[in-house]
């Protein structure tokens, strides 16, 4: 069969999936530890700050984290066709026909994949546009925990910010924690589902997050 | 003890105890000893500010705090600094001639007076569910802080309901700010508050003739601007990884960070571990007893379980109430339950029809 290699993929995409991917694992088991510090120091004047060092990882991710989230914000505006928002959200015709086209293939009942569209389907799109909107809440609570009376902009960073979106640092702490759950779940499907697709239709999807390329079937 | 410092002053405050109030207070506001001398000379001033003090839902506990600090010090300056012209509960008028004290206070005073609010006010049923002398709260409130110069609202009742407003809040109990819109409001919160932050917010405002700098939760910056975490003695062992695992454990009694059994120093503002109680040097962590973080909004709620870090998970309409990571991880399970589901058809329907010619 002939294939076609398309460009699909920029690199500022690639290099945002991948630091977005890289740091969500390290806050998660950073954030886990910060949660319930499960090692401790045995000794007193031992020299080992566990609590203080996962805390500090936990907070360079968190930055990577941002400048990631920043950066996929830019692309939804600015990036190629397949990387803008458009192309994401169930709003035209052909993106609603995509989107249940695609719960029907992911339920078994069809068989034939989007010739249409060279990136994401609709389904996925959707998804990957909420789990950005929760990764801004996520770091909206982080900076509040992080920087809790730092009040720049007429008090609005990220004081104000905080108490306005989340009434506290308690609730702040308690949303910061219930969405790493929503991220632990898309991690898992995530992973699931680019391995089934790449199974199913042959178009180089995983690579491409590696080469920026896909491959069309011809004709 | 003779009185040394004005003729009107109490005489049993002496001038040393005089001068250690205003010295505390300046040390809880964070000013330089030399704004002390002007501290001083605006307490001693005649004009002392006439105070009108309601009660509505609340336990009297923050004006027990208030009065009977371990040193009578603190509630002597307190009291003879400010004109207190109407308390219900230390007052010796009753009836209609405490009510006569607040109508006549009101009238003198119209527009120069202090309310201070203590407890939560009900806004169900009208009001219905508080009322003194046979008006509810709502109207006692709206009219006397309409002709107040500012309001204090003193302790976690009566800045954000307090205990009546936590879940399911029967009587639709809210804070001071939530009725008065158009005055100046201070909230000094805590269950109980720190005496020393109404001395501080009292005195500042006699001395600079404004209120101080507020949060925006409308606390003073001064004894609410930073975290009892971020100043507790405990700090070290929590960043250095020790931590007490159990109330009376060997780590509890080596004094280790509380944070494991959800002490809540890290979610809450307040100057306890600074300006501490009773005058004794005791707060809460000092004595081995996490934060409850009762200065915080809805500490009832958000708060508790009060020896867990974060709330439990309450599913509405199920009556299920769950610890966030049981909750997370079951859901867990169930997603990769699902995802090994679908593997299983796709594998079984491809062995059954065989692969399309799309298929790897
Ligand atoms: C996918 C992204 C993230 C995940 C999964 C995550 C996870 C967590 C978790 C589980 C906690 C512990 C909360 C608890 O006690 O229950 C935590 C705490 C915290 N996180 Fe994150 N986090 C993420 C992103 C961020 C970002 C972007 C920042 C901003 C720099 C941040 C800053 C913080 C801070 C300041 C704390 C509190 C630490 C402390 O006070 O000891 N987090 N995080």
């Amino acid at each position: 069969m002939a294939y076609q290699k398309k460009k699909c993929w920029s690199i500022l995409l690639r290099l945002y999936h991948w630091a977005f991917a890289l740091s969500i694992v390290t806050l998660v088991i950073t954030g886990f530890y910060i949660n319930d510090p499960w090692f401790t120091s045995l000794k007193e004047g031992s020299a080992s700050f566990p609590m203080a060092y996962m805390r500090f990882v936990h907070f360079v991710a968190g930055y990577v984290f941002t400048a990631a989230v920043l950066t996929r914000i830019f692309l939804y505006l600015f990036g190629n066709k397949q990387e803008r928002i458009l192309e994401h959200l169930p709003v035209t015709p052909r993106n609603v026909k995509s989107f249940f086209n695609t719960v029907l293939r992911y339920s078994y009942i069809k068989d034939d994949h989007d010739t249409d569209r060279l990136g994401h389907n609709v389904a996925a799109g959707l998804t990957y546009v909420i789990t950005i909107v929760l990764a801004v809440f996520q770091l909206i609570s982080g900076f509040y925990m992080l920087f809790p009376e730092l009040a720049l902009y007429n008090g609005w960073l990220w004081e104000g910010l905080g108490v306005t979106i989340f009434g506290s640092q308690q609730m702040a702490r308690y949303v910061h924690h219930l969405v790493m759950w929503w991220f632990l779940y898309f991690i898992l499907v995530h992973i699931y589902l680019v391995i089934w697709n790449d199974l199913k239709h042959p178009e180089g999807l995983i690579s491409s997050m590696f080469t920026g390329v896909k491959f069309i079937k011809k004709g | 003890m003779a009185d040394t410092v004005h003729k009107g002053l109490d005489p049993r405050l002496n001038r040393r105890g005089f001068l250690k109030g205003c010295t505390m207070a300046a040390a809880a506001l964070g000013l330089s000893e030399t704004v002390i001398p002007k501290m001083v000379e605006a307490a001693e001033s005649a004009q002392r500010p006439p105070v009108i003090w309601l009660h509505f839902q609340e336990c009297t506990g923050c004006s027990e705090t208030l009065l009977r600090g371990a040193h009578p010090d603190l509630a002597n300056l307190i009291l003879d600094i400010i004109s207190l012209d109407y308390h219900e509960t230390v007052m010796a008028a009753a009836g209609f001639q405490a009510e006569q004290a607040l109508q006549d206070s009101m009238e003198k005073n119209a527009g120069k007076y202090i309310l201070v609010v203590e407890g939560g006010i009900p806004t169900k049923e009208n009001g219905a569910y508080c009322k003194i002398g046979g008006r509810t709260g709502m109207e006692l409130l709206e009219e006397v802080a309409s002709k107040a110069a500012a309001v204090i609202a003193y302790g976690t009742c009566a800045t954000f309901g307090g205990v009546q407003a936590a879940k399911p809040n029967p009587t639709g109990a809210v804070g001071v700010d939530k009725l008065v819109l158009d005055k100046p409001i201070i909230n000094i919160s805590g269950c109980p508050p720190n005496p020393v932050n109404f001395l501080g917010t009292v005195l500042h405002y006699l001395t600079f003739q404004r209120l101080p700098a507020v949060d925006s939760l409308k606390r003073p910056k001064f004894g609410y601007g930073r975290r009892i975490h971020d100043q507790c003695e405990r700090r070290a062992h929590f960043d250095e990884g020790r931590f007490v695992e159990q109330f009376g454990d060997q780590y509890h009694k080596l004094g280790y960070c509380l944070y494991k059994v959800g002490c809540k120093g890290p979610e809450t503002f307040a100057n306890c571990p600074v300006a501490r109680f009773n005058e004794q040097g005791v707060w809460p962590v000092a004595v081995g007893h996490g934060c409850i973080g009762c200065t915080e909004p809805n500490f009832w709620d958000t708060m508790t379980p009060f020896y867990d870090r974060i709330p439990n998970v309450k599913i509405p309409g199920s009556g299920i109430v769950e610890d966030a990571d049981n909750l997370g991880i079951k859901v867990l399970g169930v997603t990769a339950a699902a995802v090994g589901i679908h593997a299983v058809v796709g594998i079984g329907k491809r062995l059954i029809k065989g692969k399309s010619d799309d298929e790897a």
